[in-house]
């Protein structure tokens, strides 16, 4: 197959997936609205109302692409790390205390803040890498322990160091300006965030794919006994790998708590987006020149739901159903089976009757 | 430190560790199932929160027993869902079992959104029903060890015993059942097993179904007895800690329950130590199931030929 084709392939199971998905959307407003015309309306149209909401979209979808290719760079090498969101909160947590320091008071406080935050997300990273190399501990669990571990961590020192009294310390103090990523379109959420966000994704894509390291990291991805029979350390590549994810995830920590979203740190400030990296990573076969793309598109359904959660009857957490099943679509046409059976329904008429199964 | 001591060697503490242990005990029994025909169960999380917000709509409208088994229907559903995806359509089993998770954190809203008219956080509008519990007051009459006896076991929910009960079935199904050895036989080896005529993903199908009914009596456990009613995000990671109990039992039932046993002790000493410790952050006791099992699974690991 020529790239071409390839592409054309992708985006129309792509889009297959996103029609689909809208469709159970729309179901399930058409059953729990009271008015389904106006809450489909506010799902599908809401992020273009106003300048604000446009901004929203654009700022989530960079954090998006954060998360997503935080995932990519482990689900590359076949690792199912899923610590993400415990790196967001380790790397928000850490940027919070330096944003609120006397370093706060110069604009070298967005640096080092950011590198302190990837520090911290990489030590998160590491442990589970670490572990699965040396003990043999399954990824999958131990990185999801450490999301709740992490979360709690950083509740704890919110409350004691960074929350200020009259916030009933669930927040802190806002940062000072010099410490907050500068906007660049005036009352938006448009900030530095989106500008690092494209960074990494460059910086990702160029490790990946112009480096040794990362042919190494996608041939052990791809056949980890051939890689390992090739004389690649497959322990060294897995453990760097789930390392530079955790920085990724760190830095989105920092995005979060630095950007003009918040500008501050609050209880709970990820608010379950870092587990819709894995949705952007899935989408984009986590080839990171594809993320920013997919991370645009499903921002955009995210904040019309975001919209529909606040203005309507039907709740935001909707989305959640729509990020399933578009999951469970794109993977499994992973392999010929799938395909055919994508193939066969696109073909036919019975395109109605995939998604109730 | 010896008020801790106190706590724990007291009847009614081994009273909350069979509390606390019954829902995980359940999914961890489903989840050995599953891993036992080779595919990891993720979403254990997402098949006991389903569960339990399936147990609390329908016992809002039917009998406890009919809540009950809507959560283990509404579980088996889901396991045969992520059989359908993962075996018939080869999606990888990790990202089918996310993607039920995923599925399970926002449906749950919305539908519990949908049933209360309104009330994105609890069901507490609903009238739900709770599973009875079973007294067993009458082992008070053993002389000497009788009331203690009746304190660490009486007044336990009916899915307890059902949960015990189920720890010997299961362990009697796969040692001593025809059907058992093929099971383990795919975990094993599963060419070996497809030479001998046995089709992998037949049984991958039944392990996948039914951990997906023990998931969902799990929820419906937690949700209608631990507590009664849903709240959003009530399994609160103990599906993936149940998965924890999986990896650390060595794919045995009763290492298994062992290890479910030792995660709801945990669990119950984070509840009780608030009250010993008023001077230790709740936020560093809330992390102590968590950080146990991730402890135990490094330690237990190192030992484990499979992955």
């Amino acid at each position: 197959m020529t790239n071409g084709k390839i592409f054309f392939d992708e985006t129309r199971r792509i889009l297959f997936a996103a029609v689909i998905a809208l469709l159970v959307a729309l179901v399930i407003i058409l059953i729990a609205s009271k008015n389904p015309l106006e809450t489909f309306q506010t799902f599908i149209a809401g992020p273009l109302s106003s300048k604000r909401t446009v901004g929203n979209w654009i700022d989530d979808s960079a954090k998006l692409a954060l998360a997503g290719l935080a995932f990519s760079l482990v689900f590359q090498a076949r690792q199912f790390a899923l610590g993400v969101q415990g790196q967001v909160y380790a790397g928000g947590t850490v940027a919070a205390a330096i944003a609120l320091s006397p370093l706060g008071l110069s604009w070298v406080s967005i640096p080092v803040a950011a590198i302190a935050a990837m520090m911290a997300g990489a030590f998160l990273g590491f442990i589970p890498g670490y572990a699965k190399a040396k003990l043999n501990a399954n990824e999958i669990v131990s990185s999801l322990m450490l999301n709740y571990i992490a979360y709690d961590i950083a509740n704890l020192f919110l409350r004691l160091y960074l929350a200020s009294p009259k916030s009933g310390l669930t927040a802190s103090e806002a940062f000072p300006a010099s410490a907050v990523y500068p906007a660049f379109i005036a009352r938006t959420r448009i900030d530095l965030g989106v500008v690092l966000a494209l960074g990494a994704v460059a910086i990702v894509w160029f490790l990946l794919y112009r480096t040794a390291w990362g042919l190494r990291l996608r041939l052990t991805g791809h056949n980890a006994r051939f890689a390992a029979y090739s004389g690649i350390r497959s322990n060294f590549i897995m453990v760097s790998a789930m390392t530079a994810s955790g920085a990724i995830g760190g830095l989105l920590g920092a995005l979060f708590v630095q950007g003009q979203g918040f500008a501050k740190i609050v209880v709970g400030f990820e608010g379950g987006l870092s587990f819709e990296g894995i949705l952007i990573a899935i989408v984009a076969r986590n080839r990171p020149l594809a993320i920013p793309f997919v991370a645009l598109g499903y921002g955009y359904l995210r904040q019309g739901a975001a919209l529909m959660g606040y203005r309507t009857d039907v709740p935001a957490e909707v989305i959640g159903i729509v990020q399933g099943i578009v999951i469970l679509l794109v993977a499994s046409s992973f392999t010929l089976p799938g395909r055919a059976f994508l193939n066969r329904i696109m073909g036919g008429s019975s395109a109605a009757r995939a998604p109730s199964t | 430190m010896n008020e801790i001591f106190d706590t724990i060697l007291s009847a009614a503490f081994v009273a909350a560790v069979i509390r606390t242990t019954t829902p995980v005990l359940f999914a961890s029994l489903g989840g050995l199932l599953s891993d036992l025909v080779g595919s990891l169960n993720v979403a254990l999380e997402g098949m006991m929160l389903i569960g339990a917000l399936t147990a609390v709509i329908v016992s809002a409208y039917a009998p406890w027993y009919v809540g009950v088994l809507a959560g283990l229907a509404v579980g088996g559903l889901l396991g045969a869902l992520m059989a359908l995806f993962h075996l018939r359509f080869k999606a990888d089993v990790i990202l089918v079992g996310f993607a039920v998770n995923i599925i399970a954190a926002g449906g749950t809203v919305t539908a519990l959104n949908y049933a209360t008219g309104g009330d994105k956080g609890t069901s507490i509008n609903l009238p739900s029903k709770a599973v009875p519990s079973l007294d067993l007051s009458f082992l008070d009459a053993i002389p000497g060890i009788g009331p203690v006896l009746t304190q660490m076991f009486s007044g336990h929910s009916y899915l307890t015993w059902l949960a015990v009960f189920l720890v010997f079935a299961i362990w009697y199904f796969l040692y001593r059942t025809p059907e058992g050895l093929r099971f383990r036989a795919v975990g094993e080896y599963p060419a070996a097993a497809e030479a001998a005529g046995i089709s992998p993903n037949r049984l991958r199908t039944y392990g996948l179904v039914a951990s997906g009914a023990l998931a969902g009596l799990g929820g419906a456990q937690l949700a209608m007895f631990n507590f009664v009613g849903f709240t959003r995000d009530m399994t609160a990671g103990r599906g993936f800690i149940a998965l924890g109990a999986v990896l650390l039992g060595r794919r045995h039932p009763v290492g298994t329950a062992i290890a479910a046993v030792l995660f709801g002790a945990f669990e119950a000493l984070s509840i009780a130590l608030p009250g010993i410790l008023p001077r230790v952050p709740g936020e560093v006791i809330h992390t102590i199931p968590f950080v146990v099992t991730v402890l135990a699974l490094m330690l237990s690991s190192k030992r484990r030929v499979t992955a």
